[in-house]
């Protein structure tokens, strides 16, 4: 059976499996950016970012042959990278930033927003863009881990959960707490 | 009920999300991995699988069977084929081939034989040839054979020396035609020099004793004028050598018996014969002294 542009990511990966590899291109294509991005807002450098990457695909790729569907692909994909940026930070010796109290507890203090208020509508949008990015390196690393699941992954709560070995309830209160804290950080834009 | 909670539940999860966040999200992170990261990647899924270019080898996997068969197939057929060939050749080459008499033979016969003897030497010489490519594989053979020349040994029947007359029993007379086709081997043995019949793993390679021109250069000739013989063809050519009264053809009927009686003496018990059997042919009302008989 043949694979086209709509197929599946799962149809995708058991075509590349039997040696297609013009499915993992289409594979790779739609979601070469969201892991970058998702890599890259983790690690905080382009350098290592570029590495982790390549290391995720060429895992994947390596382990094309025991592939089986067990559940979304996007879930399996966003564990291999999850798996990868923490041997990262086991080498890097880099420890986790965020307590649990800062995770769960109602809420750390937002970042003081120090620009004058804006002007120009025009540049307004550069400076909102600009401003989001920042809170979003400031949050702690459990909540922004599952907004860049949620956003760049497009996984629900449910596959957060899964893809990040929590509860449900644990991935839905980072996603709130994450959501909040942008949503305050961005409220002078509104 | 239970679709009630899955409908809160999303409620909820709608409630966490904000459409404005989100957007400016989009439109702030169009980060993408740089060209170079792409085509590592691609280029290694493709080497894990073996592919060539996406779309061309998709294609021509599907033709790897039917195309690897197809050429088992053919290089089979082609092989068969030539072998056959081969075969055919090999089977027509020792009659289409003449062994021309060198030209400066010193003995060579001034008024040659009749015709039909002519003809009846040179498919002797034929069959001999033909006979030694067969069995040039069976050197055991061969040596069997050789070892029956060494001196001393006692004399076999005149059906031993013939060609492919191994099998033949001993002191079982064959028909006379057959003593009269001197076969390659015998006439190896005969151009052998004296006491060199322990020489046999030179018989293939040398072709003949430097003191018998005539022998060496019969080989020779012979190989040039089979230009349809194979390679095992050639080997037996060389190993022809002329008949052992080559060079009495013009002689009387004593010097004939002379030269056989020496070869008695001498202990070429086979070779006396083999001359024996071409005089009582050649001379057949000639009386034989009491010791030939």
């Amino acid at each position: 059976m043949a694979w086209s542009a709509e197929s599946t990511d799962e149809e995708l990966m058991l075509h590349y499996r039997e040696g297609d590899a013009g499915a993992f291109d289409v594979l790779y294509a739609r979601h070469k950016g969201g892991l970058y991005r998702y890599l890259a807002r983790q690690c905080r450098s382009a350098a290592v970012a570029d590495e982790l990457f390549q290391d995720v695909w060429m895992n994947l790729i390596r382990a094309r042959s025991g592939y089986t569907v067990q559940a979304r692909f996007t879930t399996y994909l966003y564990r291999l990278a999850r798996n990868r940026l923490i041997d990262h930070y086991r080498r890097s010796g880099r420890t986790s930033v965020v307590s649990l109290e800062q995770e769960d507890g109602e809420l750390v203090a937002d970042p003081p927003d120090e620009r004058e208020p804006p002007q120009d509508e025009a540049l307004d949008a550069k400076r909102q863009a600009e401003r989001l990015l920042g809170l979003i390196a400031e949050l702690p690393e459990p909540q922004r881990e599952a907004f860049l699941l949620q956003q760049e992954g497009g996984m629900s709560v449910e596959e957060i959960a899964e893809a990040t070995g929590v509860t449900r309830e644990t991935a839905k209160s980072r996603l709130r707490y994450a959501m909040s804290k942008l949503r305050r950080g961005m409220q002078e834009w509104r | 009920m239970a679709l009630n909670e899955v409908h809160v539940g999303t409620a909820k999860e709608e409630e966490d999300r904000d459409p404005r966040i989100e957007r400016l999200y989009r439109d702030a992170a169009r980060e993408e991995p740089p060209a170079h990261l792409d085509a590592a990647i691609l280029g290694a899924a493709r080497r894990e699988v073996g592919a060539g270019p996406r779309s061309l080898g998709s294609r021509l996997r599907r033709w790897h069977v039917p195309i690897s068969i197809a050429a088992v197939v053919m290089v089979s057929v082609s092989l068969v084929v030539l072998v056959q060939e081969e075969e055919s050749k090999r089977d027509r080459a020792p009659a289409i081939p003449t062994i021309p008499a060198p030209a400066d033979q010193p003995a060579a016969p001034t008024a040659p034989p009749t015709q039909p003897e002519a003809a009846k030497d040179t498919m002797q010489r034929r069959l001999a040839a033909t006979r030694s490519a067969q069995r040039a594989s069976r050197e055991e053979t061969e040596t069997a054979a050789r070892s029956e020349l060494a001196p001393g040994s006692p004399p076999t029947s005149p059906a031993v020396s013939g060609a492919g007359a191994v099998a033949t029993p001993a002191g079982k007379p064959a028909p006379q035609p057959f003593l009269a086709a001197p076969s390659a081997v015998d006439e190896m043995r005969a151009a052998r020099p004296e006491g060199d019949s322990a020489a046999a793993g030179r018989m293939a390679s040398a072709p003949a004793a430097p003191a018998e021109p005539q022998a060496a250069r019969s080989p020779a000739d012979a190989v040039r004028a089979a230009p349809l013989a194979g390679a095992i063809a050639m080997k037996s050519a060389e190993q022809v050598r002329p008949p052992v009264w080559q060079g009495f053809e013009k002689e009387p009927p004593e010097k004939w018996l002379a030269r056989i009686e020496e070869l008695k003496a001498q202990g070429r018990g086979l070779e006396a014969q083999e001359m024996l059997s071409e005089f009582s042919r050649r001379f057949p009302e000639h009386p034989l002294p009491p010791g030939l008989k």
